[in-house]
């Protein structure tokens, strides 16, 4: 995280993935692929490279999950290193606890958002808790991959935001792609940690293709900590994860035809969170919303706005605006639309700070 | 979307080949698994293959009276890209629309 | 397998030749709404659905035997065929599978049918705190909980199983084994192959019998209603049956299971096999089943058409039903929809 700030700049230059369509100069090590496979082919390295990592949950194995992210790699790695469980969400994790003490570094699937509720008690009194507990003599290398968010007219319990919840779990780290680069580079870096790492997966972007710099380092993927600039602006400062973050530099577009120079920050890590990368980015452009699904009542843009204020008060225009969730249940897929943060409702929160006036 | 060709599978008993007598799909349907395709005849009976795939199907090869080698390709299907998951459904990428314009004097400052 | 006394389950009557006729004409009319569901799928109607192709006689027989004056269901995603022999209005128990509704928009108090649950063994508790409910009021109801074989590895069906026990609620735990949770079969998912085996280590009372023939399902659901009507407390029944079609309209069963497979484990349709029995008892002929056919056809045309006819929810229902009593900020996140939404 040290380095952040200078990342996030860097980030900002042409051979930024998530600026994706530079096909000239574009590296060698990139390719095209979806988010689905990106996840796929890190998991694969990850069980290539250490021999301890081990990959569970339901339908894991032989089905390749239910988005197909661990697709072939029980054929590949074995039934010992890829394997189903019995349909028990609080056993999974329960279980990759021991794991983690025996030595292994599991990397548990919870089928979807919804379910990860049956395992919150091994989550955040077990796992969170055990590092502390043992005086850091058991860590808990344990990577959860939830696919999570809303988006695909799903059944109840398949398109939740569970981020702030994770988030306020001391012992836990919280993080979530918005692109395949994103997701390859995220989750070798998650899956190598040795802390509990909170994975989550934007299911409504598992399919959309983009490139992919396979290369580690300044000339690949850059840091895979704190934020990323996907888009540099003067005006305002747009704030996202996850499958947020596309429909943001969506709107940065439309705002560039109103003359509005918009930046969009990908906070990528929900925890710890990269203040300075909001304070750099704030302090330029003095305005700041920020967008997430979640509902909005003690949701991580309220933790994102007080980073900003607390770094830039003295050079804010204008309160910070949050375009999120609604304090609702998350709703059947008619009303979907509704819900989530749509490009008009993000329009009018970056309006109200434009026109806000002091005093 | 992605094709997936089915053979004529090994019918058993050593028989190698088939007659087909009628299609019971025809290219555009779309056909459920295990839903009846084909009936074809061996040297044994007359038998009704049922899908091994739900999918649409693209094309089918041999018309009645035709023989197929087992293992010579019986039927074609297109299905989703592997972008399935369990429950949902794939969200189409659409143009940005929008209603609202923004507007500001923005102190350059 | 079948540990309940038969004393404490009380014979039933036998079953009269209009009983079975329209248990047939009830299996025909779900098998027939069921699979037209998977085609309305794949034009567009509805964006997915969860079969329960197969399962017909395990979901009619038991849902026969329900009292709608007096009992309570709690079922999963998959009960379609228990909605519909308990007469819940089929266009608003369909809807949640057009996304119009998580848990549809029937009445759960009026139909007796609690909301559609899609977390796996998510409401079996909850069948035995209602049945609770009914031993303290003294009153003479009984619960039943549906749940799988994949759910039977949840922690909350042991409690569920424990607490019932415990308390001597009257609650039926009607597991439909069918074989499979999604991609994982029963023999990688439940330790022992059995979930009624279980039942003996909370003393209760279990059955293991043939969930594909509806007759024997019906009765062995009534001797368990009658053993918790009469205070004895609960029961499990587990109904071997199997899934024939795929998990959900979005499910590859090609990626775990091969049609021979399918074919051995699926054993004769439960349909069928019925339908030979009438037949053989001369308890119906060609032109009954003919006549269910042809009614279950219009029926599901009737559905479709109810279906297809179904508005999208207001979203102010996003906002109005969360609470009995709402909240300033939910009232301020209302209007602020309103105003920035085109639906107002």
């Amino acid at each position: 995280m040290s380095n952040s700030i200078l990342e996030s700049v860097d980030a900002a230059g042409d051979s930024t993935p998530g600026r994706t369509g530079t096909s000239a100069g574009t590296p060698a090590s990139t390719i095209v692929m979806s988010m689905q496979q990106a996840l796929n082919r890190a998991l694969d390295e990850v069980l290539a490279e250490n021999p301890k990592a081990v990959i569970f949950g339901e339908d894991c194995g032989q089905l390749g999950g239910v988005f197909r992210i661990t697709d072939g790699l029980q054929a590949k790695h074995g039934a010992q290193r890829v394997f189903d469980t019995p349909l028990a969400e609080s056993g999974i994790l329960g279980m990759s606890v021991g794991l983690a003490m025996a030595g292994f570094h599991p990397i548990p699937e919870v089928q979807f958002d919804g379910f990860a509720y049956p395992a919150i008690n091994q989550i955040v009194c077990q796992i969170a808790r055990m590092n502390y507990r043992s005086r850091g003599t058991l860590p808990m290398p344990i990577t959860l991959r939830v696919p999570s968010f809303g988006g695909i007219r799903a059944p109840e319990h398949h398109g939740e935001s569970l981020e702030a919840l994770f988030a306020h779990v001391p012992g836990l780290k919280v993080v979530s792609p918005s692109n395949p680069h994103e997701a390859y580079h995220l989750l070798k870096y998650a899956a190598t940690r040795p802390d509990p790492v909170i994975f989550m997966e934007p299911k409504s972007r598992y399919w959309q293709k983009g490139e992919v710099n396979l290369a580690h380092g300044e000339a690949g993927a850059g840091s895979p900590t704190g934020a990323k600039v996907m888009r540099e602006g003067r005006h305002l400062t747009l704030v996202a994860w996850g499958a947020m973050v596309a429909r943001c530099l969506q709107v940065a577009e439309l705002a560039a035809e109103d003359g509005i120079d918009i930046e969009v920050l990908d906070l990528r890590w929900l925890k710890p969170i990269d203040a300075e990368a909001l304070a750099a980015s704030v302090r330029k452009t003095r305005r700041a919303v920020v967008v997430h699904e979640a509902p909005l009542t003690s949701g991580l843009g309220a933790e994102v706005a007080q980073l900003i204020t607390q770094s830039c008060f003295d050079t804010l225009r204008a309160p910070v605006e949050r375009v999120t969730g609604f304090d609702v249940p998350y709703p059947s897929g008619d009303l979907e639309d509704e819900y989530i943060p749509n490009i008009d409702r993000i329009l009018f929160g970056i309006q109200r700070v434009l026109e806000y006036k002091r005093g | 979307m992605a094709e997936i060709s089915f053979p004529l599978p090994d019918l058993g008993e050593g028989l190698i080949e088939a007659t087909v007598l009628e299609w019971l799909v025809s290219p555009g349907d779309q056909v459920e698994r295990n839903q009846p395709l084909v009936e074809v005849e061996t040297t044994k009976s007359a038998v009704e293959l049922p899908s091994p795939q739900a999918g649409k199907v693209v094309r089918i090869h041999g018309g009645p009276g035709d023989k197929i080698n087992v293992g010579e390709p019986l039927i074609v299907f297109e299905v989703p890209d592997n972008t399935a998951g369990i429950v949902g459904t794939v969200p189409k990428e659409e143009a940005p629309k929008r209603r609202v314009r923004l507007s500001a004097v923005l102190d350059e400052d | 397998m079948d540990t309940l006394p038969v004393a404490s389950g009380g014979a039933a009557d036998p079953l009269t030749p209009a009983q079975l006729r329209e248990l047939y004409s009830l299996m025909v009319a779900v098998r027939h709404l069921d699979r037209s569901a998977i085609a309305w799928q794949r034009q567009g109607i509805i964006p997915g659905y969860a079969p329960e192709l197969g399962q017909e006689a395990a979901q009619v027989g038991s849902g026969y035997a329900v009292d709608t004056t007096r009992d309570f269901v709690f079922p999963t995603y998959r009960e379609m065929g228990v909605a519909r022999t308990m007469g819940v209005d089929m266009v608003a128990y369909m809807s949640t599978h057009k996304a119009t509704w998580h848990g549809g928009l029937y009445d759960p108090l009026k139909s007796r049918l609690a909301p559609i649950q899609a977390v796996v063994a998510g409401s079996v508790l909850h069948a035995v705190g209602w049945a609770h409910g009914q031993t303290l009021d003294q009153k003479d109801g009984v619960a039943m909980t549906y749940f799988g074989d994949g759910a039977s590895s949840q922690g909350d069906v042991h409690e569920a199983l424990n607490f019932a026990a415990v308390m001597k609620a009257p609650v039926v735990f009607f597991v439909q084994n069918n074989g499979w949770a999604i991609s994982v079969p029963t023999e990688r998912q439940v330790a022992g192959g059995s979930v009624a085996a279980r039942a003996a280590g909370y003393g209760m009372p279990a059955l293991q019998i043939d969930g594909d023939d509806v007759v024997a399902v019906l009765g062995a659901t009534r001797r368990a209603f009658a053993h918790a009507r009469a205070g004895n407390g609960p029961v499990l029944i587990e109904a071997m049956t199997y899934r024939r079609g795929p998990h959900s309209t979005s499910d590859d069963p090609g990626r775990y299971r091969t049609l021979d497979e399918e074919r051995d484990g699926a054993g004769a349709d439960p349909l069928e096999r019925f339908r030979q029995r009438l037949l053989a008892d001369g308890i119906a002929d060609e032109a009954f089943f003919a006549e269910a056919l042809a009614a279950a056809k219009a029926e599901e045309e009737q559905i479709r058409t109810g279906i297809q006819a179904l508005a999208s929810r207001p979203g102010t229902e996003m906002f109005d039903l969360v609470f009995q009593e709402t909240t300033p900020a939910l009232q301020a996140q209302a209007a602020n929809w309103r105003e920035e939404s085109e639906h107002v």
